[in-house]
């Protein structure tokens, strides 16, 4: 179990923290903002973060503000620790107030609440060829092949109603519950959350010629026939 | 009627653009075309080698481009079709010497004058590459049936449909039947596959091509060797004949089934 952890909502993106050092903590968090790919997903997103039980005080809250605002994210919400939420309340009241939170109307209705299986999805309806990468911070649905040398990388799942054989990279935020589905499962490198698998190395006549899915089960990447769910 | 211009591309280098470029133009030629043939690749130029007029260069491209010399005057005339003209490179500088913009003017002046416009593009995807593709009316792809040369070829095409071009048409070169047969080389089918673009023409290696480069005597002059035949029946297509495709593979049912998949598209 890391002790940040991300997962993309609809309103912006959930970070957990779990226990440890505060600067491993931040530590971790700096890596997982620097890592390839995921500067595109978190760029302008509002974070909602949730303390565990970690008690966090004034100034540890200013400096996960900063950090988040050398990425253009924003600290939307706290909640866990009762003291970290307080902290929380100290700094927000010493600045000045966001400019989005003056230009919302006060007499707008509000926005209707998302039903909670909804899911943002990309649909692609051609052939990722090498070269161009899909980054989505949901879902992606390609109807068409993902060719060698092309990358999709999605914070949601990834489905591929064709070949699959570049690189996918499905729960790219860290969700391990995400899946890769595609007609042929056939990928350079299959990733999903932290997990990584990839082809092997004998490229034998052994393509399988049925729709496939792949999950993370007990730490590890499978790969089973797709039956429906 | 305006022409067309035919940029004719890979990605990879040594795949065969530049014999490409002279037997379909010398092909289209031989059927009555005007056809000008316009070396993109500045710098490295050979087309002129392969087309057997390198000793009559006066003016090349850049000095067109730069108003050092007017279009007809930098125009060479093949010394054995009267419908064929090579517009040459310049072997002293550099592909930043010319601009898209230019590129896309001196294709719209040849082709108020020629059926078609051969543009032969560098390898790569860097600035030559992008001169070539702005003028383009349509893009072919030559591959050969190598990994490597898929790869880089689908690249090429990816980025010519960003380009808002429409989609390329692929050339299969220097296939080799045999090594099919043995299953020791991609067939047409497995580049189609990954490619899925439509097929125009497939070239079998062929020894003559060596020789005909060599000489600056392009194989398409006769249909006696199988690659000139080959790129006689590329020119027919451009022509919109509907010639059908040569057996040289075992796959050939599964093949025309699937060129024709592409054509209904």
């Amino acid at each position: 179990m890391s002790i940040v952890t991300f997962k993309g909502t609809r309103e912006g993106v959930a970070v957990t923290l779990g226990g440890g050092a505060w600067h491993d903590v931040l530590h971790e968090l700096t890596t997982q903002l620097n890592r390839p790919g995921a500067q595109t997903f978190f760029q302008g997103a509002r974070v909602f973060l949730e303390t565990g039980g970690r008690a966090l005080n004034v100034t540890q809250i200013e400096e996960l503000i900063a950090l988040l605002a050398q990425h253009q994210m924003t600290l939307s919400a706290v909640s866990g620790a009762a003291r970290a939420q307080e902290a929380f309340d100290q700094v927000r009241a010493a600045m000045p107030a966001p400019p989005e939170a003056l230009a919302e109307e006060p007499s707008a209705p509000p926005a209707p609440a998302p039903a909670p299986s909804e899911k943002f999805a990309l649909l692609i309806e051609r052939t990722v060829r090498s070269g161009q990468n899909i980054n989505y911070a949901g879902t992606v649905v390609v109807l068409g092949d993902v060719n060698p040398g092309a990358q999709v990388i999605a914070v949601g799942d990834v489905i591929v109603w064709g070949k699959l054989r570049g690189v996918v990279h499905a729960g790219a935020a860290g969700d391990e519950n995400a899946m890769v589905g595609a007609l042929i499962l056939a990928p350079t490198q299959l990733r999903i959350g932290k997990q990584i698998a990839r082809a092997p190395d004998a490229s034998g006549p052994r393509a399988r010629r049925f729709p496939e899915i792949a999950r993370v089960r007990d730490g590890h990447i499978i790969v089973e026939p797709w039956m429906g769910t | 009627m305006p022409g067309r211009v035919i940029t004719i591309t890979s990605g990879k280098g040594g795949v065969g653009k530049t014999t490409a470029t002279a037997n379909i133009g010398v092909a289209l030629a031989r059927r009555g075309q005007r056809v000008a043939c316009v070396d993109a690749d500045i710098g490295l130029r050979n087309l002129d080698v392969v087309l057997g007029l390198e000793n009559r260069i006066v003016y090349d491209l850049v000095d067109v481009v730069e108003g050092r010399a007017r279009l007809r005057q930098a125009l060479i005339k093949d010394k054995r079709l009267p419908e064929l003209v090579l517009l040459p490179a310049a072997q002293t500088r550099e592909k930043s010497a010319v601009s898209e913009k230019q590129m896309i003017k001196l294709c719209d002046d040849l082709k108020k004058e020629f059926d078609f416009v051969l543009v032969d593009s560098p390898a790569g995807i860097e600035l030559g590459f992008k001169n070539s593709l702005a003028p383009a009316d349509e893009v072919i792809i030559v591959v050969t049936p190598e990994v490597s040369a898929v790869r880089d070829a689908d690249r090429v095409i990816g980025l010519t449909e960003a380009s808002e071009k429409r989609s390329p048409k692929l050339i299969i070169n220097r296939l080799r039947p045999a090594m099919v047969r043995r299953r020791e080389m991609m067939d047409t089918a497995d580049v189609l596959e990954i490619l899925a673009i439509e097929l125009i023409g497939i070239v079998p290696e062929d020894e003559t091509i060596i020789t005909s480069t060599n000489k600056g005597q392009p194989v398409a002059l006769e249909d006696r060797t199988a690659a000139g035949a080959a790129f006689t029946r590329i020119a027919q297509r451009l022509l919109g004949e509907n010639v059908p495709f040569q057996a040289f593979d075992h796959s050939e049912g599964w093949l025309n089934r699937l060129t024709d998949l592409f054509r209904k598209q």
